[in-house]
């Protein structure tokens, strides 16, 4: 292998500019096409953008929350969204500065323009004014994502009907609005616009909020969001709607009507995989237009490689960022495998969600027998420590050979706290190990030991369960 | 000791009964054991509950609880009061803090349930 390989990365999201940064570091000379703004949709218009407003959200919550515990404040605690949305945009230009000067360090050239193949070899780039040119390697690694939905249904104006990308550039706090879709962004949102004082209907189509998350978290978000005041309709559609003078009105599907200034559609995301030249180049899609790839990220076209959402394999940030590196590993030389078994996820909800692994009902439904320790906040110092006491520890063990097959975490942190599981798991640990390994007080971490310790009824700071 | 007028259930809530009517809420003993209450999720006016039923769920920064139904009937009136102010629970579990009036379905079915005498010697053999 040529220590000079080249290799054309198109679309500079989380896959592909740690697809680049990793292919600079193993030796390749690395070109990286990138149609809107380096770091994509996660950090652009994603994650990013959506956690440094909902922290905000939750820092305004816990400061009135404080007011009963000694802290006060001269006056009101108000969300002044123009504000909000200026730091959101300043650390999203921050991150995006960060990714660029990595690329210098890395003498990684960014092209700006829209990326297509010509063949297995070669990229045409058209550049923002038209203009194209031919680029060559030796691998291409595809990584151009998903875009919002585009519903017939619900086209977005970015006025009274929007995706989540308007959602995040709003800077008037709506009165009231209806999410359409009760999966991570719609719940998300709920949570964002509700904390920022919006009145929110949630619909979902579906019998429960997050449908894929363990029932033991949706039980306390869904408890949550009455807390909230959120207006949940489950099993329930928008059968019509319409514009007003005061924004939307929707009838659903039970007959009821809601009216609210603007809607959110967070429904699906569409797979970005047209148009980039797949079926020249003889690369082979699925049925979802999802390119196929095997366990070594390449496509059916040798030398050609795909990663992110694009694959129609997971919607996650850190899946994408995975799988650029065994690509351009696999590019370079050295065989690498992608492995989907353990993937933490977050779920950035107040409170929020960590899960790694299955839920008890994937468990059940696979006939795998298994048991199951619990432990709530409220039995932790350190969660009485700092009003955080609301939410639970839940471990899900192989009954046979005791080790974790899922962690599920709702609380505060909980995105954070679910990587000790997600290791665990990863190592093949039982849930003795983690129950015998000495875990720091006061910490949220002592949550997962004692739900550990739970398996067997030895949980030490639980009520004594009557037999 | 407990107020005199007033049945208890096994689950430590109370019920108040006037004419077919019973004020329900919980009682002291769970207020102390649940410590601060935070939230409660308030059963819905209209909905039919059968005895020894799930009412609703309560918070506190120790536990969430299940509360029970002590008697069949339907929700009346709930005290949306609760709604900002869950710390009524706490402060004044048989007054502020009543929980929600039910229709009785069967008034013979209070006569199941603990004296305020009864209770308390049901709180100590449990001690």
């Amino acid at each position: 292998m040529s220590s000079l390989q080249r290799i054309i990365i198109i679309g500079a999201g989380p896959g592909g500019y740690v697809a680049a940064i990793r292919a600079a570091q193993l030796g390749a000379q690395v070109r990286i096409i990138e149609e809107q703004a380096v770091g994509g949709v996660c950090l652009n218009w994603g994650c990013i953008p959506s956690k440094t407003l909902l922290n905000l959200v939750d820092l305004g919550e816990r400061a009135r929350h404080a007011a009963a515990w000694g802290l006060t404040f001269e006056g009101q605690i108000v969300f002044d969204l123009k504000r909000m949305m200026a730091r959101k945009n300043d650390v999203v230009q921050s991150l995006v500065k960060g990714i660029t000067t990595l690329f210098k360090q890395w003498k990684i050239q960014h092209v700006a323009g829209r990326g297509e193949l010509v063949s297995d070899r070669q990229v045409r780039v058209t550049d923002p004014d038209g203009g194209t040119s031919l680029l060559d390697a030796e691998a291409i690694v595809l990584a151009t994502g998903s875009s919002w939905p585009q519903m017939p249904q619900f086209p977005i104006d970015g006025q009274q009907v929007l995706s989540s990308k308007e959602a995040l550039e709003l800077t008037d706090i709506p009165r009231s609005v209806i999410i359409v879709g009760g999966g991570v962004e719609g719940c998300e949102f709920a949570c964002l616009l509700s904390g920022l004082g919006s009145h929110v209907t949630l619909v979902e189509m579906m019998s429960t909020l997050l449908p894929t998350e363990d029932e033991d978290t949706v039980a306390i978000l869904t408890r949550e969001f009455k807390k909230r005041k959120v207006q949940v309709y489950l099993n329930t559609t928008i059968q019509d709607w319409q514009t007003t003078t005061d924004g939307i009105q929707a009838t659903l599907s039970s007959g009821e009507s809601v009216i609210a200034e603007k809607m959110l559609i967070s429904v699906g995301r569409r797979l970005n995989s047209p148009g980039l030249g797949l079926e020249a180049v003889g690369v082979q899609v699925g049925v979802r237009g999802e390119i196929l790839v095997d366990e070594h990220m390449e496509t059916t076209v040798p030398g050609v490689y795909a990663i992110g959402d694009v694959t129609g394999k997971s919607m996650l940030a850190h899946v994408a960022s995975a799988q650029g590196k065994v690509a351009v590993s696999n590019a370079m030389g050295t065989s690498q495998s992608i492995n989907y078994d353990v993937i933490p996820a977050g779920i950035f909800t107040l409170p929020e969600i960590g899960r790694v692994g299955l839920t008890e009902q994937q468990a059940h439904e696979r006939g795998l027998p298994v048991t199951i320790g619990r432990f709530r906040y409220g039995g932790l110092g350190k969660a009485q420590a700092v009003g955080e006491t609301t939410g639970q520890f839940k471990v899900i063990v192989d009954e046979h050979t005791k080790k974790i097959v899922g962690v599920h975490i709702i609380g505060a942190h909980a995105a954070d706290l679910i990587h000790e599981g997600a290791l665990a798991m990863q190592g093949g640990l039982t849930v003795t190990d983690v129950a015998d390994m000495i875990h720091a007080h006061p910490t949220l971490s002592e949550g997962l030991m004692e739900a550990a310790e739970d398996i067997e009824g030895l949980a030490i700071h639980q009520a004594r369960k009557r037999s | 000791m407990e107020p005199q007028d007033l049945r208890y259930h096994k689950e430590h809530e109370w019920i108040r009964v006037e004419g077919n009517k019973a004020t329900l809420g919980i009682s002291n003993f769970a207020q102390d054991a649940l410590g601060d209450v935070v939230f409660i999720d308030l059963p819905e006016v209209g909905a039919s509950l059968a005895a020894d039923a799930e009412l609703g769920e309560v918070e506190s920064t120790k536990a969430t609880s299940t509360i029970y139904s002590p008697v069949t009937g339907s929700v009346v009136q709930v005290n949306q009061e609760l709604e900002e102010h869950p710390e009524f629970l706490n402060s004044d579990p048989y007054g502020r803090g009543w929980i929600a009036v039910l229709e009785l379905s069967d008034p013979k079915e209070v006569d199941g349930l603990m004296t305020a005498e009864q209770y308390d010697a049901f709180l100590t053999s449990h001690e």
